[in-house]
């Protein structure tokens, strides 16, 4: 069951691996022995107990599970209040667009599944624009296109399924 | 009513890993031992048999916080020992814990 040891952090695996792997090699497998390994492994991420008294540097794929939970902490990436406007401007503007569309939608045949899914598809939508408008503005304009029509043209794809389907019930 | 010192509340933060540490501190109260030969002891002496993700677990936390630290070994199985805070530590636990077993004791002899 050494593999298990690979879960760990490598500066714990380099601190305590080998005695660890002595320890473990002793005990019989079960699955009561690999939760208590795999729970280690958590905590030994999210609460490093190992200090950092050398100048050694910091791996990478030590920090990562903790930047990325307190990344998750701070509410996600960092942006800027002008790229929050911008964001907000275009997921307002996206608004406006959806509900004249979705009304001028209506005026034909509202209950048309492909209509109800325009009206159910709009928030995520929104979300969807907000999202790229405001992390993705700086990638190549063909990323941008591809992520949001696709992403797009998938929501919408997904809510006229559920439309057509629940038309038939 | 127990007044909890510092020394005494060094284990308290330790959350889950706060018995599996007292049972380390217990096991190395006799003389530098390595880990499996802790977790002998320890099923010996409590019945209990530590795996080695809470047995680490705990064992690093007591050493970033200088209760034990590692002795040099030529071989993989790393023997520890006990600190002076430590063994403060230890004997504050274990006097709290007797206090709360000799109430308990008088108490049921009068009930």
């Amino acid at each position: 069951m050494n593999w298990l040891l690979r879960l760990y952090p490598a500066r714990w695996r380099e601190r305590y691996g080998e005695e660890f792997g002595a320890v473990l090699a002793n005990q019989r497998a079960s699955l009561g022995l690999a939760l208590d390994v795999l729970g280690g492994a958590i905590d030994a991420h999210l609460y490093p107990q190992i200090q950092n008294s050398n100048s050694e540097l910091i791996k990478e794929e030590d920090t990562m599970t903790l930047l990325m939970l307190q990344r998750c902490s701070a509410g996600g990436p960092k942006l800027s209040p002008r790229d929050q406007r911008i964001a907000s401007f275009f997921m307002i503007l996206s608004a406006l667009v959806m509900a004249v569309l979705y009304i001028a939608l209506t005026k034909i045949d509202h209950s048309a599944p492909a209509v109800q899914a325009v009206g159910y598809a709009s928030f995520p939508a929104l979300c969807l624009v907000y999202g790229e408008v405001a992390y993705l503005r700086k990638r190549p304009s063909l990323t941008q296109v591809l992520v949001l029509v696709g992403g797009l043209s998938g929501m919408y794809l997904f809510m006229l399924a559920v439309c057509v389907i629940g038309s038939r019930f | 009513m127990i007044r909890k010192t510092k020394d005494d509340a060094e284990l308290d933060d330790f959350g889950r890993f706060s018995e599996p540490a007292l049972l380390i501190l217990v096991s190395l109260a006799e003389g530098p031992r390595h880990g499996y030969s802790m977790t002998e002891d320890i099923a010996a002496i409590a019945d209990v048999r530590l795996g080695p993700g809470t047995l680490y677990g705990a064992l690093a936390r007591l050493e970033s916080r200088g209760l034990i630290e590692p002795l040099k070994s030529e071989d993989r199985r790393n023997p520890y020992r006990l600190t002076t805070l430590g063994e403060r530590a230890l004997r504050v636990r274990l006097d709290s814990m007797m206090a709360v077993a000799r109430t308990g004791q008088r108490r049921l002899a009068n009930a």
